[in-house]
């Protein structure tokens, strides 16, 4: 568990809509897709996952429909909506923006200033 | 935020919530299934698969709560917690409820009430166009700001003016109306077919007067008003295009107006066109003056640009014809909507104001009872806060609470207001401008939230800051009850009792003023004996009354027949009625031995045209010489009576009997009269005023130029005998006795002269009732408010009482003790009334009569009264503490 790096804050809902963005999932599926795609890296509280789900429907950006799971349980599966996608896209590019300003600010060595 | 899923959102949360729940749980529980599927593929036994599953979830109860919050309308789902727990504590005690609301009702309800007139009168727009660039005009003489102008005089004005997008002309011309239906005398107006352009003013149905209808010839046409319409014709729309009977003439109705339609000063019935230029009058310089003017402003014109150049055409008349214009010393310029509304702006706005102060006393009063209520509900309160409520949460509820009174209170109001509306109106002096197109309207519903709003802040406000300051925690640990912050909390009652006491004392100060105007006026002597006088307005139609020699005829086919009714002492006529509204009539006149210094000086009397037994019929006293006899004929010399008042102004030097005069009430020269008689002043326009010069002539001797006028209004009044028949037996002879006499004559309702006298007091007596009952219900409320909040101290020291009483004390010391705390209480209170009825003094000057606004006596009285009210109520609070028993007293705890 060492390994596990916390999670930012606020970047939950974004890692969300990422796993959901690659194929409609049900809440446990939505987990494991983000255990994969980090590489194990990322710590997420299991029962916390579901506010963050509600409020993202609540917004508009995800869509739900009830299923069967692979293993034949009745289980609610998340879908991204259109706006979902957009948003997406949105807090990439910011992500992708502050990460890069963040890293070059402590990437600088002394005889750079 | 999408619309559609918030939405979704929120009517899941409250229609949807056991759905929801379900789902929630069946979602959850797959999540921890499919984990310990996954558990249970990498070895574990299905048991320990699935403990480990729930115990790596976490409290699945804290995460559906989690997700409940998520969903959409979470500030109105507490909102509506808050209402249900607001009204379950409201149930819990309903005196308090039952009070509060009443109150609200009466507050808001008088207010709105209040409103609703206001809105009616003042508010409301005006029929016209841009009503800001109309201007009413009047000519100035020396003696009085308001007269008429002449045809010429309009004509030259009308022609000459660059300052207006026209002028127009309107005279006052009271009719007959016959048609198939019974005749009936209407009040209406000429004017000039430019008027309804000018004013922007357009037909109900049909048309209004075009320029057409003043020519020459033209067909003879008539506009109805919309209460005539309503009144006479039940609203049918197929009036337009009939033919009517005015005054003995054929004319044909062309329009209606509609109900917004209204001129200063006047009574409109009918419409017909003035037709300037046919008048026989039109080049007679000399001529009578019985026209007003109004017109528009052109847009760039400035209303003192306006009265610059009407003044240099007046200036220019007076030049070419100095013996006519040399009274007219100027114009009087007024815009139109304050010539409607002036004189019933300061009492309709007194008694708005008095209203929101009870609405205010009343919302102070229920903020203090909030106040005690909210210290006794601060462990409760401090609970809730132990559990996890925000202080902001708390505040709310205290709003809602208030919120659910202000509601219930403002509907209830409104309701009350609305059924109510006849009996309103009723009450409301009918002569008040604009009223008869009363109406509850959007704007009053409007006015009625708003004024709940105010009352919820009012009410809740005070008790929210109180919490929002105390320590909740000290609540909860003090074993004392409710005693955190109730030093804050009854000072602040104290300072609120004590601006009650403050308003009550503005309201009774005003209500004593009006109280004491009122009863000096009404015992003013009007100048005639108004007990068991009957009067009838009526008008003669003009084809068959054409002469003198016809009405003189009238008059001796009437008065035997009057003669001969058992019920009738004396009867005689008379052109204007003492204190008939909106009628003048005067004249100029000279002492031929005292010619005028100047001729603007020239003097004027009211001018009244009788019979001879007016004096006796009305009461007016003989005060030198004789009164008129039947031999005053056609055939005889002129002679007139005049009042005390002219005597004592003009004759200062001798008797003024058998003193000739010149009197200027004919189109041609001034003719001489000589004085016959010397009666009592008579108050002919209003009791405020005092009694002007009359004059009175012999209907046998009335000047032809006058007969016109004499045929529009002339008036009957007889003395009776109250023990023959009673008052319904008089009238109905009376009316029957004018039909035998001529059917075709228009005869008005009979009225006592003593309603005509109640209805020249009838806007004072309205404000006197309505301020007076606001005063006392804003009375009764601060005593309630002073008593709660001295039994609420006592209830609050019962222990200190007792202790006291078990050492000794006598009841009088305690009697002391809270009559002192009450006595300052009421001292401020007072003390800060007076300061603010001091100084909204100068707002109520206008409606004073004989005493100043600042009467000493009033503001004596009344706070006298309010410091006794106050001191019952203070005793009646005490008397509960002296009969505590110490023993109790000490045990209370």
């Amino acid at each position: 568990m060492s390994d596990e790096a916390e999670l930012l804050p606020g970047t939950l809902d974004m890692l969300i809509l990422k796993a959901v963005s690659l194929g409609p999932l049900h809440g446990y599926g939505v987990l494991l897709r983000i255990q994969q795609i980090s590489g194990d890296a990322l710590f997420i509280e299991q029962g916390a996952l579901y506010p963050a789900l509600f409020r993202l429907v609540r917004q508009g950006l995800l869509k739900t429909e009830w299923d069967r799971s692979e293993n034949n349980r009745r289980a609610k599966y998340y879908e991204l909506t259109a706006k979902g996608r957009k948003r997406l896209q949105e807090e990439t590019d910011w992500w992708n923006r502050s990460s890069k300003a963040v890293a070059a600010a402590l990437a600088a060595r002394p005889q750079e200033i | 935020m999408s619309l559609v899923a918030y939405f979704r959102s929120v009517s899941a949360r409250f229609f949807r919530r056991a759905k929801i729940d379900n789902e929630l749980e069946t979602e959850l529980t797959a999540h921890i299934q499919l984990h310990a599927d996954r558990l249970e593929r990498s070895g574990l036994d299905r048991a320990a698969a699935e403990r480990r599953a729930r115990i790596e979830f976490g409290s699945t109860e804290r995460f559906k709560e989690e997700c409940r919050e998520q969903l959409g309308g979470n500030f109105l789902d507490t909102l509506l917690q808050d209402v249900r727990f607001s009204l379950r504590t409201l149930r819990k005690s309903p005196a308090f409820f039952l009070v509060a609301v009443i109150t609200l009702a009466l507050g808001i309800g008088a207010t709105v009430a209040a409103f609703s007139v206001v809105n009616s009168v003042l508010l409301r727009p005006f029929g016209f166009s841009n009503s800001d660039k109309l201007l009413w005009l009047y000519s100035q003489r020396s003696d009085n700001p308001r007269t008429n102008f002449s045809l010429p005089e309009y004509c030259d004005y009308r022609d000459q003016n660059t300052s207006f997008d026209g002028l127009a002309a309107i005279a006052s011309f009271n009719p007959s109306l016959s048609d198939s239906g019974e005749p009936e005398r209407v009040q209406g107006v000429k004017m000039s077919a430019n008027a309804f352009s000018i004013l922007g003013i357009h037909p109900l149905i049909g048309r209004t007067l075009i320029a057409e209808d003043d020519k020459n010839g033209a067909e003879s046409v008539v506009l109805l008003s919309y209460g005539l319409w309503a009144r006479r014709y039940a609203k049918s729309p197929d009036v337009v295009g009939r033919s009517v009977n005015i005054n003995g003439e054929s004319r044909q109705i062309v329009g209606v107006l509609p109900s917004s339609f209204a001129l200063p000063n006047l009574d409109t019935d009918i419409v017909v066109p003035l037709q300037p230029e046919s008048d026989p009058r039109r080049n007679a310089r000399n001529s009578v003056n019985f026209l007003r003017m109004f017109g528009r402003l052109k847009p760039n014109v400035t209303v003192q640009q306006a009265h610059a150049e009407l003044d240099s055409i007046r200036q220019n008349l007076h030049r070419q014809y100095p013996d006519t214009y040399t009274g007219k010393i100027g114009l009087t310029i007024v815009p139109i909507t304050e010539e409607i509304v002036t004189n019933v702006r300061s009492v309709l706005l007194t008694i708005f104001c008095a209203a929101g102060a009870v609405l205010l006393v009343g919302c102070t009063n229920l903020a203090g009872i909030s106040l005690s209520r909210a210290g006794a509900r601060q462990r409760e309160l401090a609970v809730r806060t132990a559990l996890g409520a925000t202080r902001n949460r708390l505040v709310r509820l205290l709003l809602v609470e208030s919120a659910i009174l202000a509601i219930m209170g403002g509907s209830l109001g409104l309701i009350v207001e609305m059924l109510g509306e006849g009996a309103l109106l009723r009450l409301v002096p009918t002569d008040l401008p604009r009223i008869d197109t009363f109406a509850i309207d959007w704007k009053v519903f409007l006015f009625a939230s708003g004024m709940t709003l105010l009352a919820t802040f009012a009410c809740g406000l005070a008790p929210a800051w109180l919490l929002s300051r105390s320590d909740l925690r000290d609540a909860l640990v003090s074993s004392n009850r409710g005693s955190a912050g109730g030093g804050v909390q009854s000072k602040l009652r104290i300072w609120l009792v004590a601006g009650q006491i403050a308003l009550a004392l503005v309201l009774l100060a005003n209500a004593g003023l009006l109280f004491r105007s009122f009863f000096r006026l009404s015992s003013e002597q009007p100048g005639f004996d108004p007990t068991n006088v009957l009067t009838v307005r009526f008008s003669l139609p003009q084809v068959t009354y054409a002469d003198r020699a016809a009405i003189v005829q009238f008059y001796e086919k009437l008065q035997p027949r009057l003669a001969a009714l058992p019920g009738i002492q004396n009867a005689g006529l008379v052109s204007i009625l003492p204190l008939a509204p909106k009628s003048i009539s005067f004249v100029h006149f000279t002492r031929p031995d005292q010619p005028p210094s100047k001729p603007e000086n020239t003097p004027s009397t009211n001018y009244r045209i009788i019979t001879p037994d007016y004096f006796r019929a009305m009461g007016i006293p003989l005060m030198a010489g004789r009164y008129f006899s039947e031999e005053d004929n056609g055939d005889r010399p002129s002679v007139v009576i005049v009042s005390s008042v002219l005597a004592k102004n003009h004759f200062p030097d001798r008797s003024p009997i058998g003193q000739r005069i010149m009197i200027d009430d004919n189109d041609a020269e001034p003719r001489p009269v000589e004085i016959v008689g010397v009666v009592g002043p008579v108050k002919q326009s209003n009791l405020e005023t005092p009694a002007r010069p009359d004059m009175y002539l012999p209907l046998r001797q009335a000047h032809k130029d006058g007969v016109p006028f004499l045929r529009n209004s002339i008036y009957c009044v007889a003395r009776t005998n109250p023990e023959v028949g009673g008052v319904a037996y008089n009238v109905s002879q009376l009316r029957v006795a004018m039909r035998n006499v001529d059917p075709d004559v228009a005869v008005s309702n009979v009225r006592p002269m003593s309603e005509v006298l109640a209805a020249a007091l009838a806007s004072r007596r309205f404000s006197l009732l309505l301020i007076g009952s606001f005063a006392g219900a804003a009375l009764f409320l601060a005593a309630a408010g002073l008593y709660a909040v001295i039994s609420y101290g006592i209830q609050q020291r019962t222990r200190e009482i007792g202790v006291r009483l078990a050492l000794g004390a006598t009841r009088g010391r305690i009697f002391g003790m809270i009559f002192k705390e009450g006595a300052l209480l009421l001292g401020a209170g007072v003390a800060a009334g007076l300061v603010i009825a001091l100084m909204l003094a100068s707002f109520v000057a206008s409606q004073m009569y004989g005493i100043s606004e600042r009467d000493p006596f009033s503001f004596a009285v009344v706070s006298l009264l309010l410091a006794m009210i106050s001191l019952i109520a203070c005793w009646i609070a005490s008397r509960r503490a002296l009969n505590v028993d110490p023993i109790v007293a000490l045990r209370c705890e």
